[in-house]
């Protein structure tokens, strides 16, 4: 037996190559929001995986650092690391803020990593280009999706910073990349508005008489010192000793320090659980939106493919074809469509469509496995409409008046 | 001719439907998580490290003379402006004595009346004195009572007394005039060493009280940079290193050499403070408060094996790079030695001269990882 | 093969119920010998496609009797299960255009038959490339039927019909879209295979043109055949 569906779409593989192409673009517009999704959960868990960090702790019942606001004394580290099974701990701080560079300026994540070496906790763990921090002052690693380049000098709030390495993937949950800092510089940065907030703050406090006392010549210089440091940070990351328990470390920082503590998993849950949980939504329902399209299209397509084909049909029925090799036809031609169709998607998908997102699309190979079974149960749905069709057709149609 | 119809149709299939596969193909395990990770590998270098610390400090001087009242008074005329370079002994304003002079002239009629009372006290004595002498004489010719020659000794003990204390007040009287006299001659602000004025707080007619800073001078000549350094990055701090300052006014680097490290480091914001002096004040004179950014030089360590920092991983709580060994990366734990500022650190273990290492990875790398070793990262230029 | 040709009694069929009910075949009679072709003549709404039909097992008469071979196919009611393997098995069609399935070539046109059957591929192209070359058109195997002139088109489909040895053929209005010549040239085709194969052909026609070359006609008027000696000039 040859098959009637191969040769069919042989015959006509020009309409079909195109018509699948252009379903094609819309699996790739399918599959791409579902690599936007798993790129969200992705950019989340890469925030979690570059900080290197077994723990976080935040200010005390805060979802900090990323998901809520959370600022701690930056000197908490000293009495975490006295924890049994805690073998490094770092301050760091994130910001997001608008970073200047001449004339333009790129949205970012600021972090203030510790100083020290390579490898400290917060420190991006991997670059692509330059060289990690080696000054405690006014050098920055950024990510390349800010387009920076090496020996750019960029401007955060009121000091200059030289890119001195590039690094990659490091963005925030909300897929803004990453710009690291020095700690100290960070902590000022987050404090130290602008020239002029500062010159207002001094002015006010010296004009606050309980301030600026003549019987008491220097309390004013004080007070404005005490107000212009910023002795706070967003969180102290913690890595355990091999052995410890996450769980049983975190509860013991709870209890004796009392701060918040979340683990690895408790923050995955926060971050995608909780900060992208509605978008998550919103992509959910573009993909069954997205879906239902596509399956209207490949209903539309086969069904007025096969309307052409009612003349043959009736014959080949006259003739003594039976019911399941006519609806086999049909379904072959649908799911033959949709193949072609996911091919171009996953093809547009990959090429062309992710490069050109803003935002980070991950396009996992499992996706694309299920995609490809979603798409050929929806064609396979999408033909029953025409099978009907062609199985209502009446054999006595081949023979005339 | 006649079966051109099949050619041309399967020829479009292999010209349309092949390219495709092949594309799909390509995508499949090219793109994605399967794909293999690009890295650039760089051999490790036989590398004499020069480290140097990073510091960063304000222009400072050294000595700063606040010069302000003794008293709480009014400012009367105030001739040093801000900027002005001023002679040791200048005098540079001076104090409205507002009731002094009235102040002196009671006291000089104080003292008057001290002197007119020490004179009375003598008188008192010295008949008091006669009186017990000659009531001594009665007694022994036995013409008065024992009693009576007894309250005349007392007299004359009483008039000792106030004759002493008159003269000590008159003593403290005098003294107290000659203070106010001094005053008078404190009014006058005067500079205690030649210098600059930096800070002029208060102009004639404000009225200060005692300590109140009015006129600020520094000494030109002595400025220095108060450094503070990170505790973790200054190892090896001493008085003497060279060091190259770098003014955010002036263009090019100075030099200047570490006078003294701070036996006090800064506990809350972890730092060590040093004083780096100019070799050279620079002129014009950088202000002071000026931010400076400071490059210690230390002596160059012994060459060894160096790397550069971007191939330093942390992973599993162990500092190591990857290596590339029969095309999979290889995890190699390493001790860390010096590091300059340029990026190079020394490996004192775990890597020989010449071992070639994953410098730069556009991936976190497992052991797992596929890798593909090439020249530059993509969007990477040379 | 042969057996009776094709053998119709009493055939009866009503559309429709009660007082809207039309007789379209009141009571026809037909006999048509293996190797014989006969002519079906008759004007438009005479009952001709109706008797077609249900002689081609696509609807099902109201009465009568349908032998087709040597299996009786109807007796008052359907004697045969599976009616799309009669059609295919024992009934071969030729129409009036030739309705070949544009998307495959000639030979497997003519072979989808015998596939269907149950046959295999290189078989039934073997057959159909023999029966191709018997009618001449061997050359356009492999070329498609949009390629094909209409001539070659109808011998193609005759093929088709034949290809699986039916007893009985039923070909309405084969020579329509042809001219004389060529149309002339079908009948002698289908009367050569008619003969060739033992098969019982029924040809609807009005075309003035053929009418003459058949030995006997079957007049159908009002839903009732009347039979009437051709000339079977041509064929004499």
């Amino acid at each position: 037996m040859i098959s009637l569906a191969g040769r069919d779409i042989m015959h006509a593989w020009g309409k079909f190559v195109f018509t699948g192409m252009g379903l094609g673009l819309l699996i790739g517009v399918t599959l791409s929001m579902a690599g936007i999704y798993r790129g969200m959960v992705d950019d989340g868990k890469a925030l979690l995986d570059n900080s290197g960090a077994d723990l976080w702790v935040v200010q005390k019942d805060t979802l900090g650092p990323y998901a809520e606001p959370s600022s701690i004394y930056d000197d908490v580290w000293r009495a975490i690391r006295g924890i049994p099974g805690v073998v490094q701990t770092a301050n760091v701080t994130y910001l997001t803020m608008q970073v200047r560079q001449g004339e333009r300026d790129v949205r970012t994540l600021v972090t203030g990593v510790t100083a020290g070496a390579p490898g400290t906790l917060g420190w991006p763990p991997y670059l692509v280009a330059g060289r990690q921090i080696t000054r405690g002052h006014y050098e920055a690693v950024a990510d390349i999706a800010t387009h920076f380049k090496l020996g750019d000098r960029l401007q955060i709030r009121r000091n200059h910073y030289t890119v001195v390495g590039l690094t990659r993937r490091m963005v925030s949950s909300g897929g803004d990349p990453m710009i690291f800092i020095p700690l100290k510089d960070a902590q000022e940065s987050q404090f130290l508005k602008d020239n002029d907030a500062i010159r207002q703050q001094r002015r006010r406090t010296a004009e606050n008489p309980a301030f600026n006392r003549p019987q008491v010549p220097g309390l004013l210089d004080s007070v404005i010192d005490s107000q212009s440091i910023n002795p706070y940070v967003n969180a102290v990351l913690v890595q355990l000793e091999a052995g410890y328990n996450a769980a049983d470390v975190a509860d013991s920082i709870r209890r004796w320090k009392r701060l918040t503590v979340y683990t690895r998993n408790q923050m995955e849950e926060i971050l995608i659980g909780k900060l992208i949980a509605t978008s998550a939504k919103q992509i959910g329902m573009f993909l069954v939106i997205l879906s239902t399209v596509s399956a209207a299209i490949v209903a539309f397509i086969i069904y007025t493919l096969t309307l052409g084909k009612i003349r043959e049909i009736a014959v080949l029925k006259l003739i003594g074809t039976r019911n399941r090799t006519i609806a086999g036809l049909i379904m072959q031609q649908s799911i033959a469509l949709g193949i072609i169709g996911f091919v171009v998607g996953k093809i547009s998908a990959t090429l062309l469509m992710a490069p050109i997102f803003p935002k980070h699309v991950l396009l996992e190979p499992l996706d694309s496995v299920m995609g490809f079974a979603a798409v050929v149960l929806i064609c396979i749905l999408a033909s029953l409409i025409a099978i009907r069709a062609a199985l209502k057709v009446d054999p006595a149609e081949a023979i005339g008046g | 001719m006649k079966y051109l119809p099949v050619q041309g149709r399967t020829l479009a299939l292999v010209v349309v439907i092949f390219p495709l596969l092949a594309l799909f193909v390509y995508v499949a395990l090219r793109s994605g998580p399967l794909a293999p990770v690009p890295v650039t590998v760089a051999p490790v270098e036989n590398l004499s490290i020069s480290p140097t610390l990073f510091g960063i400090g304000t222009v400072e001087s050294r000595y700063t003379y606040k010069i302000g009242p003794t008293f709480a008074g009014r400012i009367k005329r105030l001739t040093a402006q801000v900027n002005d370079s001023v002679e040791a002994g200048q005098v540079l304003g001076e104090l409205d004595p507002v009731d002094l002079n009235e102040k002196i002239r009671a006291q000089d009629a104080a003292i008057q009346r001290s002197e007119a009372k020490l004179i009375e006290s003598l008188a008192r004595q010295v008949f008091a004195k006669a009186q017990t002498q000659r009531y001594e004489q009665l007694l022994a010719a036995r013409s008065t009572s024992k009693e009576i020659v007894a309250t005349k000794k007392q007299e004359h003990l009483i008039a000792e007394a106030s004759l002493k204390a008159a003269r000590e007040e008159a003593v403290q009287v005098r003294a107290e005039g000659e203070a106010l006299k001094a005053q008078l001659r404190n009014l006058n602000l005067v500079a205690p060493a030649a210098g600059l004025v930096v800070a002029r707080n208060a102009d004639p007619g404000t009225t200060v009280v005692a300590g109140q800073t009015v006129v600020e001078l520094i000494d030109p000549k002595n400025l220095w940079v108060n450094v503070r350094f990170d505790q973790i990055h200054a190892r090896g701090l001493a008085a003497k290193l060279p060091a190259q300052i770098v003014l955010r006014t002036q263009t090019g680097e100075l030099t200047g050499r570490v006078l003294r490290v701070e036996p006090l480091a800064d506990a809350v914001t972890e730092e060590m403070l040093a004083k780096v002096e100019f070799d050279l004040i620079p002129k014009p004179l950088p202000p002071v408060g000026e931010l400076a950014e400071v490059t210690v030089a230390l002596p160059a360590l012994p060459s060894g094996p160096a790397i550069p920092n971007a191939a330093i991983q942390h992973i599993d709580g162990k500092i190591g790079v990857w290596r590339i060994m029969n095309g999979r990366p290889h995890y190699t734990s390493v001790t860390l030695g010096g590091a300059d500022l340029d990026g190079h650190v020394q490996i004192l273990e775990g890597l020989k001269v010449g071992d070639e290492i994953v410098v730069y990875t556009s991936k976190a790398l497992s052991s797992r990882s596929r890798v593909d070793v090439v020249e530059h990262l993509s969007g990477m230029t040379p | 093969m042969g057996g009776k040709g094709i053998h119709i009694e009493g055939l009866k069929k009503r559309y429709g119920k009660g007082d809207t009910a039309v007789d379209a075949l009141k009571g026809v009679d037909m006999q048509v010998e293996p190797g014989e072709v006969v002519g079906l003549v008759g004007p438009s709404g005479s009952g001709k496609s109706t008797l077609l039909k249900c002689l081609g097992a696509v609807i099902e008469p109201t009465a009568g009797r349908m032998i087709l071979g040597n299996e009786t196919i109807y007796d008052d009611g359907w004697k045969v299960r599976d009616l799309r393997a009669l059609r295919r098995d024992k009934i071969g069609f030729v129409f009036q255009a030739p309705y070949l399935i544009p998307f495959l070539n000639v030979t497997d046109n003519v072979a989808l038959l015998p596939m269907l059957a149950g046959v295999k591929n290189g078989e039934a192209r073997k057959r159909a490339i023999e029966l191709l070359k018997s009618l001449d058109v061997e050359s356009r195997a492999r070329a498609m039927p949009s390629q094909l002139s209409g001539g070659e088109q109808q011998r193609v489909a005759i093929a088709r019909g034949l290809v699986n040895r039916p007893p009985v053929i039923l070909a309405d209005e084969p020579t329509a879209p042809l001219d004389s010549e060529r149309a002339l040239a079908v009948i002698r085709m289908l009367n050569d295979m008619a003969r060739k194969f033992e098969t019982a052909i029924i040809v609807v026609t009005h075309d003035e043109k053929i009418i003459p070359t058949f030995k006997r006609i079957y007049h159908i008027r009002d839903g009732v055949t009347y039979e009437e000696a051709g000339e079977g000039r041509n064929f004499t």
